[in-house]
């Protein structure tokens, strides 16, 4: 998945920052590094603690679980919307799920002491955390409710919707290989819901990657689960929202 | 009259420390939580946070078309209302009583006033941290195992939430919590009744076997009780 745009650097292009209260980003303001995240890289493996907590603006995180056998499902993605490393604030260290780079581009990184120091602050900065990651258990609910019911190919508009929202562009590539794995489905399965998503003239899909064109008939396509979590996004973190509304 | 469990049958509250447990004490109010209660609803404010002792909550999304299935669950281990602390005040699931027993509750305002406490805050997250796990793993479950797997891994986490080795479970209530078709549900125990692990008879299901139960479900389960120890270590019921 790759987004083609200008990026001018500020670091409240990424939502959570950005809804900081003013005190806390002053505090974090310069202790912020900006750093660029390759494609596959993996910001924190499973059952390790992290070193940064990361604040995406322009890539896009995949947070999967792999299983003893190899396969892997996307329980959740974060990007300009969010965090990478909860545990750090959550407590705990480590989390079961490994954190990979899927879209790349750039990120803000917090080193892990300045996070501890916050928590143990209190007060604004962390509630406004934990609203993120309220946020965050409706989207991996939605996403454990999406697996049971849905088609594959609502799970597939659902999963380039999100995709969408989080990148700074209108344009999102993904290639049917990524999405197989991201939706933890076959890659014939995806190439069959591909195909019908593109007989409907929503995407165009070629040599392997699907592009969005038209983004109104992808949402008619996918299921309830894309909304639920996105207002539940848009309810617990109402600063400087639209999310590409 | 009813007895009312020893409130440290919870382990959260059996690990709050001294002088928090000193606080919290006057302030619990024992209730009874029937089958089939709605702890709160979708999209509603909560009033309380639940302590479940002998109970065991469900945490459901219920869809436009009115099917529902289980995010998680909540049990002598854990608390149900965690978005009175995370913010929010609400969530898009729905908390249900799935097996029924017995309980502590603590005001939403308490709470949020114990949430600014540095080991309250810890604790809850911690168990927070714990919760996620569970939901990830209901979804990759959900992805990748079949019906019988899922079976087992739900039994033996409502099983590690209860006293003894035995659910009271209408086949109806796992379909709908699991979120598949009765058949199917019928289907699975059957062979893990033909199979020695169980015995279902007019909604009671004992578990005979429970490595043998273990052995057949899929890692899903033990990823979510190995994460569970290791954030939330078992502290004797004093």
């Amino acid at each position: 998945m790759y987004a083609a745009h200008r990026y001018d650097g500020d670091p409240r292009d990424n939502q959570l920052l950005a809804s900081l209260p003013e005190s806390g980003w002053e505090r974090w303001r310069p202790l912020l590094e900006p750093v660029d995240l390759k494609l596959g890289q993996v910001l924190c493996e499973a059952h390790s603690s992290p070193a940064h907590l990361f604040f995406p603006t322009t890539a896009i995180i995949s947070l999967m679980y792999r299983m003893r056998d190899g396969s892997t499902s996307e329980i959740g993605i974060v990007g300009k919307d969010g965090a990478v490393g909860i545990a750090l604030f959550m407590g705990g260290d480590a989390t079961h799920s490994q954190a990979v780079v899927q879209s790349p581009g750039k990120a803000y990184r917090l080193h892990a002491h300045s996070v501890i120091s916050e928590v143990s602050r209190g007060g604004e900065v962390l509630h406004t955390l934990l609203r993120y990651t309220q946020a965050l258990i409706a989207q991996v609910a939605q996403t454990a409710v999406c697996n049971r019911y849905h088609s594959i190919d609502q799970q597939l508009s659902r999963r380039l919707l999100m995709g969408l929202d989080r990148l700074q562009s209108d344009e999102l590539l993904m290639t049917q290989e990524l999405a197989a794995n991201l939706l933890g489905v076959r890659r014939e399965g995806v190439t069959a819901a591909a195909t019908k998503l593109q007989l409907a003239g929503v995407i165009r899909y070629s040599r392997g990657h699907i592009s969005v064109l038209d983004r109104n008939r992808l949402e008619q396509r996918t299921c309830e689960c894309y909304s639920v979590a996105k207002k539940e996004y848009e309810r617990l973190l109402p600063k400087r929202m639209p999310l590409a509304a | 009259m009813s007895v009312f469990d020893n409130p440290k049958k919870n382990q959260l509250l059996a690990s709050l420390p001294a002088e928090e447990w000193q606080r919290w004490r006057p302030l619990l109010e024992p209730v009874d939580m029937p089958l089939g209660q709605i702890l709160y609803e979708s999209g509603s404010v909560l009033s309380h946070v639940y302590f479940p002792t002998s109970s065991i909550v469900s945490l459901l999304y219920v869809m436009e078309d009115g099917a529902s299935a289980e995010i998680a669950v909540a049990g002598n281990e854990g608390l149900v209302g965690i978005s009175l602390f995370m913010g929010g005040e609400t969530t898009p699931s729905r908390a249900v009583v799935q097996s029924a027993g017995r309980g502590y509750r603590l005001p939403a305002k308490t709470i949020k006033e114990e949430f600014t406490r540095t080991p309250v805050l810890h604790l809850l997250l911690r168990y927070t941290q714990a919760l996620i796990t569970q939901m990830s793993q209901t979804a990759v479950c959900n992805r990748h195992h079949t019906l019988d797997q899922q079976l087992c891994r739900w039994l033996l986490l409502s099983l590690d939430r209860l006293d003894g080795n035995e659910l009271l479970m209408t086949q109806e209530l796992i379909a709908n919590m699991l979120g598949v078709r009765r058949e199917g549900v019928t289907e699975a125990a059957l062979q893990l009744q033909t199979s020695g692990l169980i015995r279902y008879a007019r909604g009671r299901i004992s578990v005979l076997d429970r490595p043998a139960l273990e052995s057949r479900s899929c890692e899903c389960y033990s990823v979510v009780k190995k994460e569970y120890d290791r954030l939330l270590p078992r502290f004797t019921t004093s």
